[in-house]
């Protein structure tokens, strides 16, 4: 095996060399690097190979045969091995990367880059401190050098700050090292441990210097402008070594050194790693330059590690994966978005735009994106549950917090950035430039990405490989993304088809599972016929479609909080991308991710606390959490209602749904809501009335407004689908509310609202998606008289309002009926009456919907429509069979589910063997309705027909209109502002106030970071008051 | 259950006679209007020879599907709620279907011939019929809120929703109706009742005079022979509804006939009384006092 | 006498960083780096110092290894410090290459001048 000593060598050598080699060889000096660079990831890969499998000890390099203090000490074990692997790596891809531009400049260049790479690697492996700043100030040096690989007038500026800073923080270094050595007698940081410096006063200063100067070395938040500066301004290939290489090897010391300090040391060093963690991503929301966003970003997420080594006695066993999985995590993805910043050469985020055009590269640079915030299958979606949980359990419940604001943050403008990229205009003429030398590392990276998520399955307690099968078939989808939609339909519906084959087993004999199973993957399959009306390839639409399909099957059918949130996760990130399609979703997929982020760290905080209490990971935990009780199901219950949209956290639905593509809003309508619904009644099977008490209450009341507040801002809508996407925050404001009730009559309401709501909401969306289209206008008074032109999709839509509205003998009316049952027996009296009355506003807009599209005038541009596509009228009819045995047969579907909540619940409701439902208030036999309403409705319709004869056929204008003939639909068809009365007596209550509300504190929180970001002043001399005035702080705070 | 002909002939007989005391009732309310105005008023039988003649006109003209299944939906609606409600208390043959559910059906079958009523008036496209419906709407979902406080009360006060029992409950005196055992949901209801019976001040549906007659304005001859009819019959059943909830029920077809006519008189006495109100004051109004007065009964029912 | 050069070493620094961050011309910044890094040097020096010490050379000719242990001064700081003395010289001859770079593109020695990147 070759010495870890030869890395050094052969850098060493090296840089030398490539001074010889005249101008002429530039090429050829390029490839000699590139291969110098390989040989040191050899040396390191080989030891780190050797030390996974166990045939290697630690080794102990001591210069010249001397012994410490007297000669330079190196280490190689698996930590120096994985590091100086993971930099000689960096260093490797970004030669490689830079290849054409290090040529450019000259040999010189190259041997600057390759002796960067070469002090990492010291830095990683001595053991000798005054031998690590000698290699910090070469790292340093050479970086400086590096920054002006562009030479602008920017690089320059940043350069130059850089060495100011740098300069300053080594001479404090220096005065650290000098004191450790006199109080220790040693320059070994084993030896400097040993003596234990904390003891005395004097000792401890010099720790301080040293450990402060080290954490200074890794830009702590504030003091950290010049760092900034070097991201923004220098070449982003280099940006990326900066990020992922220095910063990787700077915690690493970090992680060395820290012994020296004791307990103490390691919470300062949590501290000032959460201040940057959230101080750096909270600035980074105002941030517009990509490449300085990314310096933002890394900051924040080296802070974050330096939290984690912080928090290393606490996290015992757990550390080591926390750590590195977070960290590798971060250099993976910091990487490639340099990397593919330095493909853009966009300044500013709002025009990256231009990565549309190479999709490949786009696929990417979300991967990275999503990789950063902590989603899932990536190895920061491992790390941080795991660190979450480890926090929550050791009782350091705040600390969890503050990692999540702080993430929270950073997605605000990650997801700000994505937006941008995937909706903004794209100029046609610019072509993107995409050499391979440039594209191989960033796959490289991307593959490692996704690797490092699947390894990083064992680590966690609850994470299973099978998490990974549908995620191969979604990569699959993505593979053969050129063939037209159609086939990759087909592929889809039966890849879905066959998952649920293989799946059913698993919620088998649970029927509450398999309800929301059978709505999940059976309204998955039907949303997805629809899809066979789309001509084209609909590029990308397949994979995430089912990516949130595969999220929705994880929630249904796991047993444990880890793949819940995994699977929610996977739900949140797919439904992202099925929303933002949207041609104006920009802005409302932003606030649905920005709400669903938030919801989900909510809820990751509650199964922390629930974990904390059962030590197990199994979902039984949420039962009798004791932990904090009040505080986590309230946690759990805001986060799932995030995704249901009550009041308060409703404001992204209307956008998202009603901005959908027209298969998408019954997707995320019909289907993606019932996720917060299962969440929210999996809560409160687990949480029980006596604990949750006042929760559900106060959530009683919440539902029942947003029933109102809902279904009245629904009846105020000109827009079809927003109408609709309203209609939607009402139904489940009357899920909320029933299940809120805790009984039995209650939660058969809720089911029968599940059941109904993605019945009825599915066809709507279907249908008036359909119309949509064809008509060419989402608003209602544009359209008019359809029903002449589209005749199966008003019935469709006239049943599914019947439905909604609740009227006999249609499925909906059992749900009014069980509701009224259930408001008298809890005795939620005023509370029902408003969601009663929310109950006659949906009449409201039902009528307007279906009067305004179909009924009254035909509008002149509709005269040739046609009826919609069969592929979006068979799944209708389907689900309007479905209506029609869930009204007639009521007994059938209600009977079991009563049965199985009687586990739960007292019975309160019998069944008849005639099929009469009975309580001790009332009765109701949906068998009999139904069978007496249609045989009315054919007798009266058979006398109707006896008196009338034969008619003829109206022309459109031929109406009473006060003796004048009317002949624009426009200015006949009445529909917009159809309620103006009601508008004028309670519009008040749909006000936009919660709307406002957000906006200000999000105007806020901008605000905010838009007043500390002025600390960055661009002075050099100010960033190095901010280094000193950072020092005496933490010196103040941490010795004085 | 009993889906026999004989039942059916004995509720398809209480049909046939309440369809003609209704519009009997409707020509008695109208000569005691045109008394108050001064006039004369209608011969006793004149909603019979209006009914016929419509009956018996030719008609032709329809404006499509909808259009013509419009008062069928509006019929069905009117003959449900009395198919739903048992008639006489206590009598089996007058028990009707009410079987197949209570007042929970029946408060939901109202809108049910409203709404297909309002589908086929939107058909012909006549803005009048839209303006009418979208008033009616939010008229009703504002009278719904003091009659569903009111309904309330009296399921807490009775703890049942079932109207045999209901009626039950108020046998054996005058003392026993909800008028006087509940008081406040008695107001509450009557005040709702007001708005449920669109007569003046709350006609804003129809709004003579103002939108033609709102949504029947396009239809004729045999398509308002229906309409005619159901609006007959559903009077009767309306009022029935609130007598059966607040005044004891009927013991005998005797009882029926005046206490329907008592109730049904309320209204039409309001409206002469009153002039019509703009959309949102109603609206308004519903929602302030007779809201307050039904909040104040379930408060008062529940907890007292 | 060590304290009186420490004390020394110390002000100079002290002195050195209070020009780096109260100038404004560049020069006069380096200058007061310069100045930082040598008062370290002073320092690192006077750490090591024996009161009486000999210079740390063995020859086998002066003493024995056994009292020169004792009686030279500290080796090691020296050998710092003349590392240290490189590195200072390498980082200010980059920063004059900087400057110069930047006296070039801008006419100006102001480090007011320089703050186009900033927030």
């Amino acid at each position: 095996m070759v010495g870890p000593i030869y890395i050094i060598a052969l850098a060493l050598g090296l840089a030398f060399f490539l001074g010889f080699f005249g101008k002429s060889l530039k090429t050829f000096s390029g490839f000699v690097m590139l291969a110098g660079l390989a040989g040191m990831t050899f040396i390191s890969g080989q030891w780190l190979m050797a030390f996974v499998d166990g045939s290697a000890t630690t080794q102990e390099i001591f210069t010249a045969g001397f012994k410490p203090p007297f000669s330079i000490n190196l280490r190689m074990g698996i930590e120096e091995a994985t590091f100086t692997f993971m930099i000689n790596v960096i260093g490797l891809l970004g030669g490689i990367y830079l290849f054409n531009r290090l040529k450019e400049v000259g040999n010189s260049a190259m041997s600057v880059f390759i002796v960067l790479i070469m002090s990492l690697n010291v830095i990683v492996m001595t053991r000798d401190i005054f031998n690590l700043f000698v290699f910090v100030e070469i790292g340093s040096i050479a970086t400086a050098g590096m920054i002006i690989l562009d030479k602008t007038s920017k690089s320059l500026q940043a350069g130059l700050k850089y060495l100011l800073a740098t300069g300053v923080i080594s001479g404090l270094l220096l005065i650290g090292i000098i004191f450790a050595y006199y109080f220790a007698g040693s320059l070994n940081i084993d030896g400097i441990i040993a003596a234990n410096l904390m003891a005395s006063k004097a000792g401890a200063v010099a720790v301080f210097l040293i450990i402060a100067v080290l954490v200074l070395e890794l830009k702590p938040f504030p003091a950290n402008g010049w760092g900034l500066d070097v991201y923004e301004s220098s070449n982003p290939g280099f940006g990326a070594i900066v990020s992922a290489g220095t910063a990787t090897a700077g915690l690493f010391v970090l992680y060395k050194v820290l012994p020296m300090g004791g307990d103490a040391w390691y919470q300062y060093i949590s501290i000032i790693g959460l201040i940057t963690f959230v101080g750096s991503n909270l600035v980074g929301t105002q941030q517009k330059i990509a490449n300085r966003l990314l310096g933002y970003s890394s900051i924040g997420q080296i802070g974050l590690v330096m939290t984690v080594i912080g928090l290393q006695p606490i996290l015992g066993d757990a550390f080591a994966f926390i750590a590195f999985a977070l960290l590798l995590n971060h250099f993976l993805a910091k990487a490639g978005l340099f990397w593919i910043s330095g493909i853009i050469k966009k300044e500013n985020i709002t025009d990256w735009s231009a990565l549309r055009k190479n999709s490949a590269l786009l696929i990417m640079f979300v991967i990275f994106i999503f990789a950063l915030i902590g989603f899932p299958p990536f190895p920061s979606f491992f790390g941080k549950y795991e660190l979450i949980m480890s926090l929550i359990s050791s009782d350091n419940i705040w600390v969890a917090v503050v990692i999540l604001i702080g993430s929270f943050a950073e997605g605000i403008y990650m997801f700000r950035w994505l937006g941008h990229v995937l909706k903004n205009e794209n100029s046609e003429e610019e072509v993107l430039d995409i050499p391979w030398n440039k594209f191989i590392p960033i796959v490289l990276v991307t593959v490692s990405l996704l690797a490092a998520g699947f390894y990083s399955v064992p680590f966690v307690a609850g994470a299973n490989y099978f998490y990974f099968v549908p995620l191969a078939f979604i990569l699959f989808l993505g593979l053969i993304d050129f063939l037209p939609a159609y086939i990759k339909n087909t592929v889809s519906i039966a890849g879905m088809g066959y998952y649920s084959w293989l799946l059913y087993p698993l919620v088998e004999g649970d029927l509450m599972r398999t309800i929301f199973f059978a709505i999940f993957m059976f309204g998955g399959i039907l949303t997805l016929v629809v899809g066979y009306n789309k001509s084209g390839k609909r590029e990308g639409f397949y994979p995430v479609a089912l990516m949130m399909y595969a999220g929705l099957a994880t929630i249904v059918t796991t047993d444990n909080m880890f793949g819940f949130f995994f699977g929610w996760e996977l739900m949140t990130a797919g439904s992202y991308f099925l929303i933002i399609r949207g041609k104006r979703s920009k802005p409302h997929a932003y606030s649905y991710m920005l709400f669903s982020v938030a919801g989900a760290y909510l809820i990751l905080l509650g199964f922390g606390l629930a974990h904390a209490s059962g030590q197990t990971q199994a979902l039984i935990a949420l039962k009798d959490i004791s932990v904090l009780p009040t505080l986590a199901y309230t946690l759990l219950a805001v986060g799932f209602m995030t995704k249901t949209a009550s009041l308060g956290l409703h404001i992204w639905l209307p956008g998202a749904h009603g901005e959908a593509e027209s298969d998408v809003s019954p997707m995320v309508s019909a289907v993606l809501l019932k996720a917060g619904v299962f969440g929210l009644m999996l809560l409160f099977l687990y949480m029980g009335e006596q604990t949750g008490d006042t929760l559900l209450f106060i959530l009683g009341w919440v539902g029942a407004f947003t029933a109102l507040v809902g279904n009245l801002a629904a009846s105020f809508q000109e827009d079809a689908k927003r109408m609709l996407a309203y209609s939607s925050i009402g139904q489940l404001g009357y899920i909320l509310f029933a299940i809120a009730m805790m009984t039995q009559l209650g939660w058969l309401a809720g089911f029968t609202y599940v059941i109904n709501h993605f019945l009825f909401k599915a066809i709507l969306f279907m249908v008036v998606g359909g119309i949509v289209v064809k008509a060419g206008t989402h608003n209602l008074y544009q359209m008019g008289g359809l029903i002449k032109k589209m005749p199966l999709s008003f019935l469709a839509v006239l049943i599914a309002m019947i439905t909604m509205a609740g009227l006999p003998p249609l499925s909906g009316f059992a749900g009014k009926w069980l509701f009224y049952n259930a408001v008298i027996l809890k005795g939620w009296y005023i509370q029902g009456v408003i969601v009663f009355f929310a109950g006659t506003i949906a009449f409201l807009y039902a009528f307007k919907l279906l009067h305004s599209i179909f009924l009254g005038q035909l509008k002149d541009n509709h005269r040739n429509l046609k009826e919609i596509s069969p592929s979006i009228l068979i799944p209708v009819y389907i689900l309007i069979a479905g209506i029609f045995y869930f009204s007639a047969f009521p007994q059938d579907v209600l009977e079991p589910i009563g049965n199985m909540l009687a586990n739960y619940f007292p019975s309160t409701l019998e069944w008849a063997a005639d099929g009469n439902a009975v309580t001790i208030l009332s009765n109701w036999n949906g068998n009999a309705v139904m069978i007496i309403i249609i045989s009315m409705f054919v007798l009266v319709l058979g006398y109707l027909w006896l008196i009338t004869g034969k008619t003829q056929k109206l022309e459109q204008f031929n109406i009473v209109y006060s003796a004048e003939r009317p002949f624009r639909p426009e200015t006949t068809h009445v529909s917009h502002n159809m309620f103006a009365g009601l508008n004028k007596a309670i519009g008040f209550l749909v006000a936009p106030g919660i709307t406002n509300f957000w906006n200000n504190v999000s105007k806020m929180v901008l605000d905010f970071a838009g007043v500390v970001r002025r600390l960055y002043s661009g002075n050099g001399q100010v960033y190095a008051i901010h280094i000193i005035i950072y020092i005496v702080v933490f010196y103040l705070i941490s010795i004085g | 259950m009993d889906y026999s002909i004989e039942k059916f002939l004995w509720a398809f007989l209480g049909l046939f006679i309440i369809l003609n005391w209704g519009m009997l009732m409707s020509a008695l309310m109208r000569r005691i209007g045109a008394k108050l105005a001064g006039r004369i008023g209608v011969p006793l039988y004149q909603p019979w020879v209006d009914l016929l003649k419509l009956m018996s006109l030719k008609t032709w003209l329809s404006h499509g599907v909808m259009y013509y299944i419009g008062p069928v939906f509006r019929l069905v609606g009117g003959v449900g709620m009395f198919l739903f409600m048992p008639v006489i208390f206590g009598i089996e043959i007058w028990s009707n279907y009410s079987f197949s559910g209570d007042l929970i059906l029946l408060l939901y079958f109202q809108s049910f011939g409203m709404l297909g009523m309002a589908m086929g008036a939107s058909e012909s496209g006549s803005p009048h019929a839209a303006i009418g419906i979208s008033r009616g709407l939010s008229q009703f979902a504002a009278v719904e809120v003091p009659m569903t406080l009111a309904v309330i009360a009296i399921a807490i006060q009775h703890q049942t929703f079932s109207f045999s029992e209901i009626m039950a409950a108020q046998q054996g005196g005058i003392m026993n109706w909800t008028l006087f055992t509940n008081p406040l949901a008695s107001i509450a209801g009557m005040l709702a009742m007001l708005g449920a019976m669109s007569h003046s001040p709350f006609n804003l549906v129809k709004a003579p005079n103002e939108i033609p007659i709102g949504p029947p304005t396009e239809y004729h001859s045999s398509f308002l022979s229906v309409l005619r009819t159901n609006s007959a019959i559903l009077h009767v059943v309306e009022a029935a509804l609130f007598m059966n909830l607040f005044f004891g029920g009927a013991d005998s077809w005797y009882m029926y006939i005046i206490k329907t006519f008592f109730v049904y008189f309320i209204s039409v006495f309001v409206g002469m009384v009153f002039p019509r109100f703009k959309i949102e004051d109603s609206i308004r109004w519903f929602l302030k006092w007779p809201t307050a007065i039904g909040i104040i009964a379930v408060i008062v029912a529940a907890y007292w | 006498m060590e304290y009186v050069i420490m004390t020394t070493g110390f002000a100079l620094a002290i002195f050195g960083l209070y020009g780096l961050l109260s100038q404004k011309n560049l020069i006069k910044i380096i200058i007061g780096f310069s100045i930082f890094t040598t008062g370290i040097n002073i320092v690192m020096v006077a750490i090591g110092y024996v009161r009486g010490g000999i210079a740390p050379i063995l020859d086998n000719e002066g003493i024995s290894q056994i009292a020169a242990q004792k009686s030279i001064v500290d080796p090691v700081p020296q050998a710092l410090v003349l590392t240290s003395i490189v590195i200072g010289l390498g980082v200010t001859a980059l920063m004059l290459a900087y400057v110069m770079k930047l006296y070039q593109d801008k006419k100006s020695l102001n480090i007011n001048d320089y703050k186009n990147l900033k927030w």
